[in-house]
């Protein structure tokens, strides 16, 4: 978010970040960090339980864990108004901060220093691009490969279902093992007017963009051991057919191949340590976790004791799993 | 801590089960929906300013984010 906010900034859009950390934590945290938007202290989890999204797998009993969100974000209109919003089945999974941009502008912007690779024909340019950060892939962390048609005046390509002897638009992306593409995010196609057909014909002409989200898991990235690769190669094959009003060219398979640099995040020398972590480790949150977990002691003493015999437990099983 | 992959392919350091690796179950709500006006709060920020969400963001489109901890 830190290293996307000038984007933010340019889109003129406002950004919060809410967490249970008391006022003292998060000035040292920005301080550290540099994070040049506003950090907001929900010290008791009021606005994030009234939200409803407080953590209940989460027990009382776990101690300072106690009193976290379900990670999530909103994005809204100028009035406040939520447009859409991003959360997922695993804390791991989150989302590029391009993404809320992408959701709160209404369009994809590419940017020059992400991997791309172009191909086509005339009156038709293909641009596949990554977006999200650097492009770079890392556990967890949503990009998104945006396919891109540009497509001249008068020509279309065709949407599921079409009629025999037709080709719809297809793409197909694959990587190495751990390269995780989501499902294909099409755009609303429009419905084709033609006096050629009575079937109803679902179509997308001018800028066109198709999106695949993928991130990575722990076979190709993970926060746990050093990378094992720098980069990646990706393989996109994608499948089309172009046509005017009155004619239409031959169908086309293309393939385009992206490469990926690979990105570690350094985590804190810290005995406590679940999440990604700070993507650098300036920030010593010792002092922090230690007035953290005085403050939930004094609001349940017996939680402490029972999350410490909890966690030895829970590692007891670990190793008898062999981990 | 020891290191265990889950059932998404993540790998965290701490084992399987641990509370702080807990998810959002299936079918869990996520507060406010599209289409809603997000519900106005009043908290201060990293220098004890009282942010009053829906008066700050003056009319801005916005993003709201929430995140576990900056501690751990």
């Amino acid at each position: 978010m830190r290293d996307s906010y000038s984007k933010f900034e340019a889109h003129g859009i406002k950004l919060y970040a809410i967490s249970y950390d008391d006022e003292k934590t998060l000035r040292e945290f920005a301080d550290a960090q540099s994070i040049p938007y506003p950090l907001l202290s929900d010290i008791d989890s009021e606005v994030i339980e009234n939200y409803g999204i407080l953590n209940t797998e989460v027990s009382k009993d776990d101690a300072f864990l106690h009193g976290i969100p379900f990670p999530g974000a909103y994005v809204t209109d100028a009035n406040g108004v939520v447009v859409a919003k991003f959360f997922h089945d695993t804390y791991k999974k989150r989302d590029s901060a391009e993404t809320f941009i992408d959701a709160a502008v209404g369009n994809i912007h590419q940017h020059a220093d992400a991997p791309s690779a172009e191909g086509g024909q005339p009156e038709l340019k293909i641009t596949a691009f990554v977006h999200g950060g650097s492009g770079s892939i890392r556990q967890g962390i949503i990009r998104k490969l945006v396919v891109r048609f540009d497509l001249a005046d008068g020509l279309h390509i065709y949407s599921r279902p079409v009629p025999d002897g037709m080709v719809a638009t297809e793409l197909k992306v694959s990587g190495p093992v751990g390269f995780i593409a989501q499902e294909i995010v099409w755009p609303k196609p429009q419905l084709l007017d033609t006096e050629f057909t009575d079937k109803d014909l679902y179509v997308w002409s001018g800028t066109t963009d198709i999106v695949i989200p993928f991130y990575a898991d722990g076979d190709l990235v993970s926060e746990t051991r050093p990378l094992d690769v720098e980069e990646i190669n990706i393989e996109l094959s994608i499948r089309y057919q172009a046509c005017t009003s009155t004619e239409c060219l031959l169908p086309r398979t293309e393939t385009l191949h992206l490469t990926l640099n690979t990105d570690v995040i350094d985590v804190p020398k810290l005995k406590m340590h679940l999440g990604h972590g700070q993507r650098e480790s300036q920030y010593d949150s010792t002092p922090a976790l230690r007035r953290l977990i005085w403050r939930k002691a004094k609001q349940n003493p017996l939680g402490l004791p029972k999350f410490v015999w909890k966690s030895i437990k829970l590692e007891w099983a670990a190793r008898r799993r062999g981990a | 801590m020891t290191v265990e992959r889950d059932e998404f392919g993540f790998d965290a350091p701490a084992p399987l089960g641990h509370p702080g690796r807990a998810g959002l179950p299936a079918g869990h709500t996520t507060g406010p929906n599209v289409g809603e006006r997000l519900p106005d709060f009043e908290l201060p920020d990293a220098n004890g300013r009282t942010v009053r969400f829906h008066e700050d963001r003056a009319d801005c489109k916005t993003v709201l984010l929430f995140y576990r901890s900056a501690v751990w």
